[in-house]
């Protein structure tokens, strides 16, 4: 590895190395990589006004109900308050149609819109990971079924699979996130195994195989750390699409069944009534959209971060 | 040229059959079994004798490679989808219903998309890294993080609801009502086409800027070329064989986008159609319309690799 300098760069898989470097090189590089990734990273304005912006609503989702005392669950009490009552003091964002508090809502919803985004998130790039690695790193034949059932598995639009699995299945917070991880993770199995095709090819995996390495070592010690960059950012674009996901489900009343909610549901809700309540949908929908934008440009911020190109500047 | 072609239609035939294995097999997961849909078309009081007589009426009982082959003939050498039991028709005719009008919609749309998505992009890339370039971009990124229902939502509000009071296409009209009340369809068109918009002049500027470094630019820049005539005479129709593989590739998506308008603004197209259909285990009009976008999606990536073919003969010869 020495021969390419102190950073290595190579000639097709510009960001696909993350592998500290050997420790005979450590001596003279001067800031260790990771430090350097995060430097780019913290260059970054708007990555760091994301990740303060997450951090800010995941705090008000889950420590908001310790300070905000409001009836979520009870559907009996919720009948003695008013019911689409605009912004008060009693109530800041009003009142839903049902009577519960807006802001109280919109925390217990966002408690559930997260949660299940993040663990159906990760479910979708662990099986991508797995499935892509094996595809990638085992060519010939393997490789030419596994992709072309992802072709079929690709060509059928994915809402009108989430539809029908919605549909058959009863709508549970588990079979939710299952649902989300088994639809999410064709695309980015592409994407790991065209990593994983790549790094096999590497001088060094190919002298690792050279002596005498076997299959596994080289996938646990070469392609696995070497694809971690891409993973951790297709994992970050991830987790917004199971959010996305979660929400539309919600939206077209097929979220989180009653009293419980998610912030889809809570839109579809509003959006009973036309022309809508603004406190109903307003300040929810700005929370969401900058959710997922935050989210996408902590991503975006990750792959730049990662660059390799970018690291000598 | 023929025998990739060729090549290519029966790697699309071996996908759409993997499709229709996986689309077959769902049902047997339905709680209740493979007899589920019998107490949606006999109602929810059907005594055992007639659910098992649907059963045998249908085939149910017969084991699951046997169904599926029984199936895969009537499809491909009957070219018969079936009759569907929640709207009482065969599929051919509920999809000659409603999937006209998802077309008209979705092919409105993208052309809206792309006559203003190449545009920004073309001009985003000449102008790189100015204020417009930024804000044009942040613009669009914001944009790209607004869910479909949100968008449909928020544009029904204000254009339909509150403040412009616009019309919206009447539920169950023909398919060529287009033509005779084009009014009605501005909104869910213009809503569809604003979801594509930030993806297409996106990819537009990064494809422009990657022709704008070429060897042919600089030469035609050497000879005294104009910066318009550069810009859209070598620029813009050089990017464009990208955008055609995108648009071939965008097809599937274009359909899901659709299905999330038609819920919001209740036009009944093939999203209705799968919604309702889905919601009654009416399987075998899932099934259909499950398939034919399949076709559909086959077909468009297809057509993008070969469109691709004639732009780039580079490509023919490496072809997978």
């Amino acid at each position: 590895m020495t021969q390419y300098g102190e950073l290595p760069t190579f000639s097709n898989a510009g960001r696909d190395d993350s592998s500290p470097p050997a420790e005979a090189e450590v001596e003279s590089a001067v800031v260790p990589m990771w430090r350097q990734r995060l430097r780019i990273f913290l260059q970054n304005k708007l990555a760091i006004a994301s990740v303060s912006y997450l951090a800010a609503i995941v705090l008000f989702c889950f420590l908001g109900p310790v300070l905000w005392h409001t009836n979520q669950t009870n559907q009996a009490a919720a009948l003695f308050q008013p019911e689409n009552a605009p912004p008060s003091l009693h109530h800041w964002l009003g009142t839903d149609g049902s009577g519960y508090d807006e802001l109280g809502r919109i925390m217990f919803g966002g408690e559930y819109s997260m949660t299940l985004g993040m663990i159906a998130g990760f479910i979708t790039i662990v099986v991508g990971t797995i499935y892509g690695m094996v595809s990638g790193f085992l060519g010939g034949v393997v490789d030419t079924v596994f992709m072309r059932l992802l072709d079929a598995f690709l060509s059928i639009p994915l809402l009108f699979l989430l539809l029908t699995l919605i549909t058959i299945f009863p709508r549970t917070a588990t079979n939710l996130i299952l649902i989300i991880g088994v639809i999410g993770w064709f695309a980015n199995a592409r994407i790991i195994r065209g990593d994983a095709l790549i790094i096999k090819e590497l001088e060094y995996t190919q002298a690792s195989r050279a002596m005498g390495a076997g299959g596994w070592h080289i996938i646990r010690r070469h392609v696995f750390p070497n694809s971690v960059s891409n993973i951790v950012t297709v994992a970050t674009f991830a987790v917004a699409d199971a959010i996305l996901f979660l929400t539309t489900l919600g939206y077209l009343g097929l979220g989180i069944p009653a009293p419980a909610t998610d912030w889809g549901t809570m839109l579809n809700n509003a959006s009973q009534v036309q022309p809508f309540y603004w406190w109903q949908v307003y300040p929810l929908a700005v929370i969401f959209i900058l959710v997922i934008v935050a989210i996408t440009y902590i991503g975006e911020a990750m792959r730049d971060a990662f660059e390799v190109r970018l690291l000598e500047r | 040229m023929f025998a990739y072609i060729v090549r290519r239609l029966l790697q699309s035939f071996v996908v759409f059959v993997i499709v229709m294995l996986i689309t077959f097999a769902l049902p047997y997961f339905e709680p209740g079994g493979i007899l589920a849909p019998a107490y949606i078309a006999l109602g929810n009081h059907a005594t055992p004798q007639a659910v098992h007589q649907f059963g045998v009426a249908n085939g149910y009982y017969h084991p699951f490679f046997v169904r599926f082959w029984d199936y895969f003939l009537q499809v491909v050498v009957h070219f018969n989808l079936g009759y569907s039991w929640k709207f009482t028709e065969p599929v051919w005719t509920l999809i000659g219903t409603f999937v006209p009008r998802t077309i008209w919609l979705a092919t409105l749309a993208l052309l809206l998309t792309v006559i203003v998505a190449l545009p920004v992009g073309v001009f985003q890339a000449s102008r790189r890294n100015t204020i417009f370039d930024y804000s044009m971009t942040n613009f669009l990124f914001v944009l790209y993080g607004v869910p479909a229902f949100l968008l449909s939502l928020f544009m029904i509000n204000w254009f339909v609801f509150s403040t412009f009071h616009l019309q919206l296409p009447p539920t169950g009209g023909s398919s060529l009502q287009i033509f005779t009340d084009p009014g009605a369809f501005v909104v869910p068109v213009v809503t569809l086409a604003i979801l594509n918009l930030a993806f297409f002049s996106r990819f537009m500027r990064s494809a422009v800027l990657d022709v704008l470094v070429q060897d042919y630019i600089r030469t035609a820049k050497a000879k005294g070329g104009s910066q318009r005539r550069i810009l859209f005479r070598h620029a813009f129709r050089n990017a464009l064989g990208p955008i055609i593989v995108i648009l071939g590739l965008s097809i599937p998506g274009l359909f899901g986008g659709a299905l999330i308008i038609e819920e919001v603004f209740n036009y009944e197209g093939v999203g209705y159609a799968t919604v309702q259909s889905a919601q009654y285990k009416d399987i075998p009009t899932v099934l259909g319309i499950t398939l034919l976008i399949t076709t559909f999606t086959l077909l468009g990536n297809l057509l993008a690799d070969i469109m691709l073919g004639v732009v780039n003969p580079r490509i023919r010869v490496e072809g997978r």
